[in-house]
């Protein structure tokens, strides 16, 4: 077991070196990159000064930059060495846990990620315990309940969660309760005059916030995890087991809490892993809907804008905590299925 | 003949009455977007003038001197209606339920877009901001959509089933290689890489499709893999082997009938999420390029204007209906090939 874990963690290396290559190759290959944008920029502004200057300048055009000044940028940004060689450059500061400076902001990469990852870190919290607050009870009454009203009108929301994808349901959301019916601001995190308001007052304004995107955020993992607890319920309510016991005089609660609920948990805890990643890397499309300067919008801004050094930051972040929570919900199998043998034969099935 | 395994599952699929009706439905909706040229078309169906019949719609540009006006471009058949009715000389011009077309811009001079739905103007939807109808813009969305979603799911069906029965039955180094290159194929956040290759070529439908199956091939391989590997240890591929059977034999004809099951489940999630992955690359600006009609970007441009509600309704209905309906049909599916018979305590 202890051997198993240890090789999963060295297996995070090649994987992480795999995953960032590509990306790094990918950022290179394509042109228009940060020099591009800037020179664009500089002949916008040289553009503007000259039609308000006299047209002296006019005739000199082109770029603003010499050749000199532009090989100089370039060797700042190391676009002029080969992609394996600046790749190595890269990854020897990565190591050191310098992620390089932002082409946009001119700041340490690290300390954008940074100054974003409360906002992003708040929601994924909040809705990892609501998923897990709210479905796995919703689950257990439905297994229990099954195909009463309850369970089938129940059923139609967890359906609906299910088959629309939560940016649709984020836009619904929305144009229903923020646009029309006004109950709830448009986008933000926080109200403008968020510093003069009480701490009751801040509490509340951050929620007033964050109803509707927390409503879209846990309608993304609701439907699956609802019925796969009650699925995984139904299954060991059906097996022998619990036949069994109740058989020899159990009641049938204590049979549901004490026997089948324990070992229908076990899929449950194997999707925790893959919610880790949510918690801290969030939804770009949700980020963007309700314009939440969290992680994801950062990522998708300077996609954008073609601010590599801060794309291949959130890489390594999120691919790492990708990787991570692979190995975690492993653990967390591993703890509540004592059965699990990792590193045995077959045990990749 | 069809083998009666089959024939119970349809009965079984039939029996299910949501998942059933919404395959009608879908079926019927395809079937109207492949004539959507008939139906919502600003080319009239049949223009009959000085006697003479003629059918524009799949025809060529009819230069609008052919029917008597002072003008060599495409006739706008709208118009050439009123004049016809105005003249009343036994010409007539009959139009498509909608009379515009996906792309046309119906500008007007006293109001400017977006229009509200009106029966009138025969907006039944409303237009865009750009004057476009919404009616034309849906369907004609509807068509790419679902057409992306489907090659889509051939190419990457295809590449997953060739990739995972060959981890599955080989198993071994192989099976090792491709495990690793698809954890770190999973761990490439893949709709970055859509976004950064979408920012250099404006993406074609074929380039579109081309990235996505890079980066989507991998789901089915996996299932692929384990219900492979799972066949393979079953007696009768044993027995097809001790018969003389290669490998190609086994693999063709007796293990992969055994896992079309797998594989038909998984194919309306997989229109779904194409449809929903196209929509979501639309809205963002980096799916197919304007102005090609698209759901994505209707549900941009109804955001970007909440107070002409009709657009951003419109869209979302639509979405919300076709989603829907195709996640019934997998449910249906999936019940149909796997009915799972609780028994219960109480």
């Amino acid at each position: 077991m202890t051997t198993y874990f240890i090789r999963r963690f060295l297996l995070i290396i090649p994987t992480f070196i795999g995953v960032t290559i590509l990306v790094f190759t990918l950022t290179r290959l394509v042109p228009g990159g940060p020099i591009e944008r800037m020179l664009n920029e500089a002949a916008l502004a040289g553009a503007e000064g000259t039609t308000s200057m006299s047209s002296d300048y006019a005739g000199s055009g082109g770029s603003t930059l010499s050749d000199e000044q532009l090989e100089v940028l370039r060797k700042y940004y190391g676009f002029d060495k080969p992609i394996i060689v600046s790749y190595g450059q890269w990854l020897s500061r990565v190591i050191v846990l310098d992620l390089g400076t932002s082409t946009r902001y001119t700041e340490p990469v690290w300390d954008i990620i940074r100054s974003r990852l409360p906002i992003s870190l708040f929601y994924g919290v909040t809705t990892l315990i609501l998923t897990y607050g709210i479905c796995i009870p919703l689950g257990i009454v439905k297994a229990i309940k099954h195909k009463t009203a309850f369970d089938n009108v129940s059923s139609a929301l967890v359906f609906l969660g299910y088959a629309i994808p939560s940016y649709v349901v984020a836009i619904g959301l929305l144009t229903t309760f923020a646009a029309h019916f006004e109950w709830f601001p448009l986008s933000g995190f926080v109200s403008d005059d968020f510093d003069q308001r009480s701490t009751l007052g801040k509490v509340s304004d951050v929620f007033h916030h964050a109803t509707l995107p927390l409503i879209a955020y846990v309608a993304g993992s609701f439907a699956f995890t609802t019925m796969l607890m009650k699925n995984s319920l139904m299954d060991n309510l059906a097996a022998d087991y619990v036949r069994t016991a109740i058989a020899k005089g159990l009641h049938f609660r204590s049979a549901i809490f004490r026997h089948a609920l324990r070992n229908s948990l076990i899929p449950i805890a194997t999707s925790f892993g893959g919610n880790i990643t949510l918690i801290l890397t969030g939804s770009f499309l949700i980020e963007k809907i309700f314009n939440i300067d969290g992680f994801g919008l950062l990522g998708f801004e300077s996609l954008v804008e073609r601010d590599y050094p801060v794309v291949m930051g959130i890489l390594v972040i999120s691919s790492l905590l990708f990787v991570i929570g692979n190995i975690l919900s492993d653990i967390c199998v591993a703890i509540v299925d004592p059965r699990v043998k990792f590193g045995a034969d077959g045990s990749n099935q | 003949m069809l083998d009666p395994q089959t024939v119970k599952q349809w009965k079984r699929f039939r029996s299910i009455k949501r998942g059933y009706w919404s395959a009608i439905v879908l079926l019927v909706l395809l079937g109207i977007s492949m004539i959507a040229e008939l139906l919502v078309n600003n080319r009239a169906l049949i223009v009959s003038y000085e006697g003479k019949w003629h059918f524009p719609t799949y025809a060529g540009v009819i230069p609008g001197s052919v029917f008597g006006l002072d003008y060599d471009y495409e006739t706008n058949y709208r118009d050439l209606q009123q004049k016809f009715k105005e003249e009343s000389e036994g010409n007539w011009v009959l139009m498509p339920l909608v009379p515009y077309n996906a792309f046309e811009n119906d500008l007007r001079t006293d109001k400017f877009p977006p229009y509200p739905p009106s029966l009138e103007s025969k907006h039944y939807l409303g237009t865009d901001s750009t004057g476009r109808d919404i009616v034309a813009r849906l369907l004609y969305g509807f068509r790419i959509a679902m057409g992306f979603a489907l090659v889509l799911l051939v190419c990457s069906y295809a590449a997953g089933i060739l990739v995972g029965c060959a981890m599955g039955y080989w198993g071994g180094i192989f099976d090792l290689l491709f495990q690793r290159l698809i954890e770190i194929w999973n761990t490439v956040p893949f709709l970055y890489v859509i976004m950064i290759v979408a920012s250099v070529v404006v993406p074609s439908f074929w380039t579109l499709v081309t990235v996505m199956v890079i980066f989507g091939w991998t789901t089915m391989t996996w299932n692929m893999r384990t219900s492979t590997y799972k066949e393979k240890a079953r007696e009768y591929v044993n027995a097809a082997r001790a018969l003389g059977a290669g490998n190609s034999r086994v693999i063709g004809i007796h293990i992969l009938p055994n896992t079309i099951s797998v594989i038909v489940t998984f194919i309306p999630f997989s229109i779904a999420s194409g449809v929903a992955s196209l929509t979501a690359l639309d809205y963002l600006g980096f799916g197919l390029p304007p102005p090609t009609p698209s759901w994505g970007e209707l549900l941009s441009q109804g955001t970007d204007h909440l107070e002409s509600g009709w657009i951003v309704i419109s869209v979302l209905v639509a979405i919300v209906s076709v989603l829907l309906m195709v996640t019934y049909i997998g449910e249906a599916i999936r019940e149909a090939f796997d009915p799972k018979k609780f028994t219960y305590y109480e």
